[in-house]
């Protein structure tokens, strides 16, 4: 595997914000989920459950519920009293109207997605017609006391069930009337008389009122005589959220204890046609409130403050009982936050709202492998840039050497020059930027070359000149249609944006992928596209271009790997060899998808690759691994002797030494950086949890 | 008569309340001969009501209506008085404060001297705030001889002095009502979920209760973990070296 000094990060204080709510694109199979700061993320699935789009969020912008109308078409409504449409191509909003009724609680369209009913904080639900490229406001239904917490609609569209303080309300949607009213019980025993939200309702399609309220009951109604059918009380607080499953014989709610429970529609006898709602499994995965959940064919999903996404299959759904069956959690978001400056031994942290610049510490103590080195001169930050205005910051680098830096949010991309002296760093903004959005960008190593591809589909190639002067080099189209005057345009199908770029070290080949799966490499010498990667069905994760081959590494979602030769236009033998192979099963059964592709320097025939749990290196010289090798085999190595090890010894050296792992990469003196960020730290940081009596503490 | 007294009051208070209502003369008149030709409905209504045996004495037609005209002129002009009075009162006050302010200010000499020196600075410094007013000021008519328009400039300017240095004059249109929406909805949300009778605890505890839990018993994870509620330990190292001082003194 080869020996490392390895600087091992632990002071990259981030702290995923937790999710607010959630909604399941059945058709798509994509999942959109808000967190509370404002941020939209899109999972994709049927690509291994892939982090896709991250929509960043802003500072004004509170999501409280979201929903997809149609094919793909994705609302948000949030405590300004706005509905946003999003772009998910642009990845932005798409345009923002203000609902008129107060902060809003929740958003819905109903079952032929004609229309969307908003939830407001002055007791109005409030219709919008829902017309290709905008919404338009159709009338209140009528106005009635205190705020609007959930809505459902009935599947018919004629009715939807609104929950609000006290009391569930049945509204007849062609009159506006409210055709019931449900007192919902307060809770009795507490001392604090406290009223009884309704924080989440279900509608089903036989009249049937699902309710989770404030306190902790599950309840079942009957809409149409106003009668409680049947009460489940499932914890001792709140019951915060509810899904009903599209065949209506399943439920999941989640509570504030952390607890997910789902209820069944069964027959009482075996046989029998009666069926009844019956508690049926109770999941605890989560240590704080449960905020969303979401019912899906064949999963429940939920997440909540503890900021852990979770999709627990369920058993009797699945026809094999294999790895499909296990439990995902997806903590760390899919894409880099972390990027380092090679040379120059810096390490830039993005988050939300700033970015720090870290400088590594050294030591010039030598010790035995697994020792720990006393730090000579202790890690420092030697810059701390806040975002300007309110939008999150979306994407950020800093260039090889350390001398640019660069963030773009949704509105801008910002670009600096850093200068060293001593001690002291200067920072520069250079001034005539550029008037365009990136989604994602590299900063190159020999030539000062900034590649940005903006939300257009166009990459753009800058060279910053001097300190405060910019050129644009040249302009890469991908969307087919605009060609400047000056700029070569080089028209493919793709609409999508750009999620991934790699440059050549020597300035002349540059990669781009996009979220069609489909990668694009261009020459930079001559300003023009050179070839097409062969679309592979899967969203690449991570690529790199080795620095003396130009070979391009392409890590996908579903745990593939490939290596194309630029040069070369094709998959390179080893690529071909290790596709006949085929990757050992235990590889491919990893549940995150790997972040970060690089090259040892010392060693060509080497790839660096690390996800979340482990760090790889794969040494083409040395024999795949069948499946019945054992995969994880260092440990087993060290223990043998040195004849048999030769025998025993595979391409694939992977290392679990450093979890979770947020980045890590080879800096150029022999040293690894690895970004460490322990769970239990984030922990630490999260609001405060329910108690719980535990027996015998 | 005394009786008769009673009911002429009556109908001349109803009387000032519809005159009061609508301010036309006539319509006064009608009401008044309205309530005088149902009078005989009244007249037992109220006999009943008193419990009087003596029958009312007669009064003819045009006494009544004399006296309610004359009772109505009386209660309009009460209340133009009291009016008068409330005017003169706030006069007298607004006379006080000036005094006061007076009083309060410095010597005049010194302070036109000031006013001349800060004016513009004080103009530039004010910004926004200070256009608004001027703008209001300016789209006033110009009425320095008539008596209210001074007033209300003068309750403008006591209301000035009356504000403390503290506060700040905002307009409530650029601060938009629906951040205080918003922030009453977000206490809303946080007071459901954490605020009294929510039932929390701390991360330290919830965590802990595992390590209590297990076979092999640890100690809490703000102990095994350094990280942990470093502020909180600071504080006691802080409170620990003080009160050790404290005791050195003491014994000492």
């Amino acid at each position: 595997m080869g020996e490392f000094k390895v600087h091992r990060v632990r002071f990259f204080n981030y702290i995923p914000s937790g999710i607010r709510c959630m909604a399941y694109n059945s058709q798509l199979q994509k999942l959109a989920l808000a967190r509370l700061d404002g941020s939209v993320e899109i999972f994709n699935f049927s690509n291994n459950y892939f982090q896709e789009k991250v929509i960043p969020g802003n500072e004004a912008r509170s999501i409280e519920a979201i929903c997809w109308v149609g094919h793909d078409r994705l609302f948000s409504a949030g405590l300004n009293g706005e509905i946003i449409e999003y772009d998910l191509v642009r990845l932005c909003p798409k345009y923002t109207l203000d609902a008129f009724g107060g902060p809003i609680w929740a958003l819905a369209s109903n079952a032929s997605n004609t229309h969307l009913a908003v939830g407001c904080e002055d007791g109005s639900v409030k219709l919008f017609e829902i017309l290709p490229e905008k919404i338009q406001f159709e009338r209140n239904l009528d106005r009635q006391k205190g705020r609007i917490l959930s809505l459902s609609w009935h599947k018919s569209g004629t009715q939807i069930a609104v929950g609000s303080l006290d009391v569930i309300r049945v509204f007849s949607v062609k009159s506006g009337h409210a055709v019931q009213r449900i007192l919902v019980d307060r809770c009795v025993t507490s001392s604090h008389n406290r009223e009884c939200m309704v924080w989440s309702i279900g509608f089903l399609s036989d009249y049937t009122i699902v309710s989770a309220d404030s306190t902790g009951k599950v309840q079942f109604w009957d809409s149409e005589k106003g009668t409680l059918i049947k009460t489940h009380p499932i914890a001792k607080s709140d019951v915060l959220s509810l899904a009903v499953a599209e065949p209506e014989d399943s439920i999941v709610v989640g509570t504030s204890e952390g607890t997910v429970v789902q209820f069944q529609f069964l027959p009482l006898q075996s046989g029998q046609q009666e069926c009844q709602w019956l508690r049926t499994k109770t999941f605890k995965y989560h240590t704080h409130d449960v905020r969303a959940v979401v019912h899906t064919k064949t999963d429940l999903i939920s997440g909540g403050l503890d900021t852990h996404l979770v999709i627990r299959p369920l058993m009797n759904k699945l026809e094999t009982k294999s790895y499909e069956a296990a439990l995902r959690k997806v903590t760390f978001p899919h894409r880099c936050l972390v990027s380092c400056a090679k040379k120059a031994n810096l390490l830039l942290f993005q988050f939300p709202d700033q970015l720090e610049l870290w400088r590594l510490g050294t030591s010039e103590a030598m010790g035995e492998p697994g020792d720990t080195l006393p730090v000579s001169k202790k890690p420092e930050k030697l810059l701390q840039l806040k975002r300007k205005g309110q939008d999150n910051i979306h994407c950020s680098a800093v260039s090889p050497c350390g001398g640019w830096l660069a963030y773009s949010t949704i509105s801008a991309l910002r670009l600096y020059r850093l200068q060293y002296e001593n001690d002291n760093i200067s920072i520069n903004r250079v001034s005539k930027s550029v008037r365009f959005i990136a989604v994602k960008f590299t900063l190159s190593e020999s030539t000062n070359k900034f590649y940005a591809p903006a939300y257009v589909s166009a990459i753009y190639a800058i060279k910053p000149m001097k300190s405060s002067f910019v050129r644009q080099l040249h302009l890469f189209s991908l969307g087919g249609g605009g060609c400047t005057k000056n700029d070569q345009c080089l028209a493919t199908s793709t609409s999508e944006p750009v999620v991934l770029l790699a440059a050549s070290v020597d300035g002349k080949w540059l990669a781009a992928a996009s979220h069609t799966c489909e990668i694009e490499i261009y020459n930079l010498k001559q300003l023009k596209h050179h070839c097409t990667v062969p679309l592979y069905n899967c969203i690449p994760s991570a690529m790199a271009i080795h620095p003396q081959t130009n070979n391009l590494v392409i890590a996908y979602a579903d745990q593939q790997i490939f290596e194309f030769s630029i040069p070369e236009k094709q998959y390179t033998d080893w690529s071909r060899k290790l596709q006949q192979q085929g990757l050992h099963i235990l590889w491919m059964e990893r549940d995150t998808p790997l972040t970060n592709v690089t090259f040892n320097p010392k060693e060509p025939s080497q790839i660096f690759l690390h996800d979340t749990y482990m760090i790889c290196i794969i040494d083409k010289t040395l024999p795949l691994p069948c499946d019945q090798t054992q995969l994880y085999n260092q440990l087993t190595l060290k223990n043998v002797p040195e004849q048999l090890r030769q025998s025993q010894v595979h391409a694939f050296k992977i290392c679990k030494l450093f979890q979770p792992l947020l980045h890590a990469d080879l800096l150029d003196d022999d040293w690894l950086v690895v970004v460490e960020r322990p769970l239990m730290d984030i922990y630490s940081q999260l609001p405060p949890p329910i108690r719980q009596k535990k027996f015998g503490t | 008569v005394l009786k008769c007294n009673n009911m002429a009051s009556k109908r001349t208070r109803r009387a000032v309340a519809a005159a009061e209502k609508e301010s036309g003369g006539k319509e006064e008149k009608k009401e008044v001969m309205e309530s005088g030709g149902a009078g005989g409905n009244e007249k037992e209504e109220e006999e009943e009501d008193d419990d009087d045996d003596a029958a009312p004495d007669e009064v003819p037609f045009q006494q009544a209506r004399e006296e309610a005209v004359r009772s109505i002129k009386q209660a309009l002009e009460s209340v133009k008085r009291e009016k008068l009075l409330l005017k003169e009162k706030r006069r007298q006050r607004q006379e006080l404060f000036k005094e006061q302010k007076k009083r309060k200010l410095l010597p005049e000499a010194l302070l036109e001297e000031v006013a001349a020196a800060s004016q513009t600075s004080f103009i530039k410094s004010l910004g926004n705030i200070h256009k608004v007013h001027s703008c209001e000021d300016s789209e006033k008519p110009e009425e320095g001889n008539s008596s209210e328009g001074s007033e209300e400039e003068d309750e403008e300017e006591a209301l000035d002095n009356r504000l403390k240095e503290s506060y700040m004059a905002v307009r409530l249109k650029d601060q938009g009502q629906i951040n205080l929406q918003q922030e009453r909805a977000q206490d809303f949300i946080q007071d459901c979920l954490y605020g009294p009778g929510s039932n929390r605890t701390t991360a330290n505890e919830l965590f802990s209760l595992s390590n209590k839990k297990c076979f092999n018993k640890k100690a809490a994870v703000q102990f095994v973990d350094k990280s942990w509620g470093l502020e909180k330990k600071q504080k006691a190292e802080k409170f620990k070296k003080k009160w050790l001082q404290k005791q050195g003194v003491g014994t000492n």
